[in-house]
């Protein structure tokens, strides 16, 4: 029999929980008021809208090989600075690596006809020219997240002599195997209508492919946690940078997010060698530089399966596969990313 | 009738551009010998939008379908899920507990079913069906927006299209030249 009595805990928790929510205002900034970069850096170079940020060394002794690493084409690229305890690169600076970032920018309608050979051989391969000018190496190491993975994956086939080693952080790479929700839209869309009438991708879609990714845990428990822990100010403070950073997605040029979903999604071209980028077919054989591939099991925007291939295809002997026990934003952004996932990924660098 | 009106859209289309046709062409005379300048271009311009409008009656039944059908799969899931978590209530201990216990499993439950939805076949081929529509009528509306604009002698969105595909090319062919120059020089 169900009794008649409420639990008094369930009476103080609720009343604890209301406070809290008139509370917030009071303990915590809106996220307008949040400035998400952390680590100082230059721009140290610049063409149309994309930016090469250069961060200021954190260590004395540095490593001879830069890091340029190519930030994905959705969100920015503050998630791997996201604040000191959990920055990706600060870490990385703290070892002794000089790093450089590609900002690839806010595209505006005027870029709506970039596509993969402006990210690939222009951008990103003025980028590599104007560190190993400015560095004085043959060679630098690249490392890329998410789509930014695919984009430098792309980029070591092409240029393979300029990457001396390449670390590919969830990239997309074998659309047919992804098992994400994201990629079941992905595969159905048509893409060519949706340029053609809208011109670039809108944010507006991007967060409606980012609310079907569990959207209970994240669009209701995840703010329940909020409000329960508004007095934990590390917590909160976490909370709102990355809810800030989730926010604020540019648009993708449309003729680049075409290529994106016909030749990865649907298609499938790059796994199998078949993707033409500025006129010449993209090889993935033509990788032979050390690899490390990193992949996190929870991942539920590129899931593992998408990624590991790469492992498989490339040409290089001395390749490196990860399943990180995390999810997509976890595996660069965490206590876990930092005990870790950038601990093995700094050794790995050290030793080439 | 110069086509076959089988369906009930098909007709209601025709009899409207039979009287938008009919009626302007029967207002043409007067209209031309008394407007001058702008004006007359404004008379053409109404039939041209109410044609505009006129076929895009069927983007609007299609998109209410797809519509419908996206909220059906979206209620029908809510629905199972709800009944799913009614049916593991029951056993969850009568304690301080209980109400966090409940939410979790309502979480889970919700999120596994949903997830297994948006994962479908049948999700993605409506939700496609749903853009596409959508996108149809964006398509209409700027058909008649580009009617404005002609008529103010302002670019359409097709020729903004031209020039910001000739900025591109532009700016791709002073990339190559700007890359090329120093090993020229050399």
């Amino acid at each position: 029999m169900q009794s008649d009595v409420i639990d008094p805990k369930l009476v103080q928790e609720f009343l604890s929980f209301t406070k809290n929510v008139a509370d917030a205002p009071k303990l915590v900034p809106a996220p307008a008021e949040i400035t998400l970069e952390s680590t100082p850096y230059d721009v140290a170079y610049e063409e149309d809208k994309v930016r090469l940020l250069h961060f200021k060394p954190l260590a004395e002794k540095q490593i001879k090989t830069p890091l340029i690493i190519s930030y994905a084409i959705i969100n920015r690229y503050h998630i791997l600075d996201i604040q000191p305890k959990k920055s990706w690169v600060r870490k990385i600076l703290e070892s002794g690596i000089d790093t450089y970032m590609i900002d690839w920018g806010n595209p505006s309608n005027i870029d709506k006809y970039l596509d993969f050979d402006d990210y690939v051989n222009s951008y990103m391969d003025s980028c590599v020219e104007f560190v190993k000018k400015e560095t004085g190496t043959d060679s630098v190491s690249m490392q890329g997240y998410c789509t930014g993975g695919t984009i430098a994956t792309i980029y070591a086939t092409m240029y393979p002599r300029k990457i001396k080693n390449l670390i590919a952080t969830a990239p997309v790479i074998d659309g047919w195997k992804d098992t994400t929700v994201v990629s079941n839209v992905a595969k159905h869309i048509d893409v060519d209508k949706l340029v053609e009438v809208i011109g670039n991708m809108p944010p507006e879609f991007m967060y409606y492919c980012f609310s079907i990714l569990k959207p209970f845990e994240q669009g209701i428990e995840k703010y329940y946690r909020f409000f329960k822990n508004i007095h934990d100010k590390e917590f909160v403070d976490s909370f709102l940078r990355v809810e800030k950073w989730l926010s604020e997605t540019p648009p993708i040029p449309g003729e680049l997010f075409k290529q994106w979903i016909k030749d990865i999604y649907q298609e499938n071209l790059l796994i199998q060698n078949k993707m033409f980028v500025g006129g010449k077919q993209v090889d993935l054989k033509n990788i032979t530089m050390p690899i490390f591939i990193q992949t996190a099991v929870g991942d539920h925007l590129v899931s593992p399966e998408c990624s590991m291939p790469l492992y498989y295809a490339v040409g290089s002997q001395d390749k490196t596969l990860r399943v990180y026990p995390t999810g997509h934003v976890g595996m660069i952004a965490s206590s876990f990313s930092q005990k870790q996932i950038l601990p093995e990924l700094i050794q790995w660098l050290k030793e080439r | 009738m110069s086509q076959d009106v089988n369906l009930p859209l098909d007709y209601y289309k025709h009899v409207s551009l039979f009287w938008t046709d009919l009626l302007h062409l029967m207002s043409g005379k007067p209209l031309a010998l008394t407007s001058v300048g702008p004006m007359r271009n404004w008379a053409n311009d109404i039939k041209k939008i109410s044609a505009e409008v006129i076929e895009s009656y069927e983007s609007v039944v299609q998109f209410n379908q797809r519509l419908t059908e996206y909220y059906k799969q979206l209620t029908e899931t809510w629905n199972e899920a709800q009944k799913k978590v009614n049916a593991k209530a029951t056993s969850i201990p009568q304690d301080s507990e209980q109400l966090e216990a409940y939410k979790r499993i309502w979480i889970d439950i919700f999120e596994n079913d949903f997830t297994q939805l948006f994962d479908s076949e049948k999700f993605g081929q409506n939700y496609s069906k749903l853009v596409s529509a959508e996108l149809d009528l964006t398509k209409h509306w700027e058909n008649i927006l580009n009617v404005a604009l002609q008529s103010l002698r302002l670019p359409t969105r097709k020729e903004v299209d031209e020039v910001y595909k000739e900025l591109h090319e532009l700016r791709k062919r002073v990339s190559k030249l700007e890359k090329k120059e120093p090993s020229d020089a050399e």
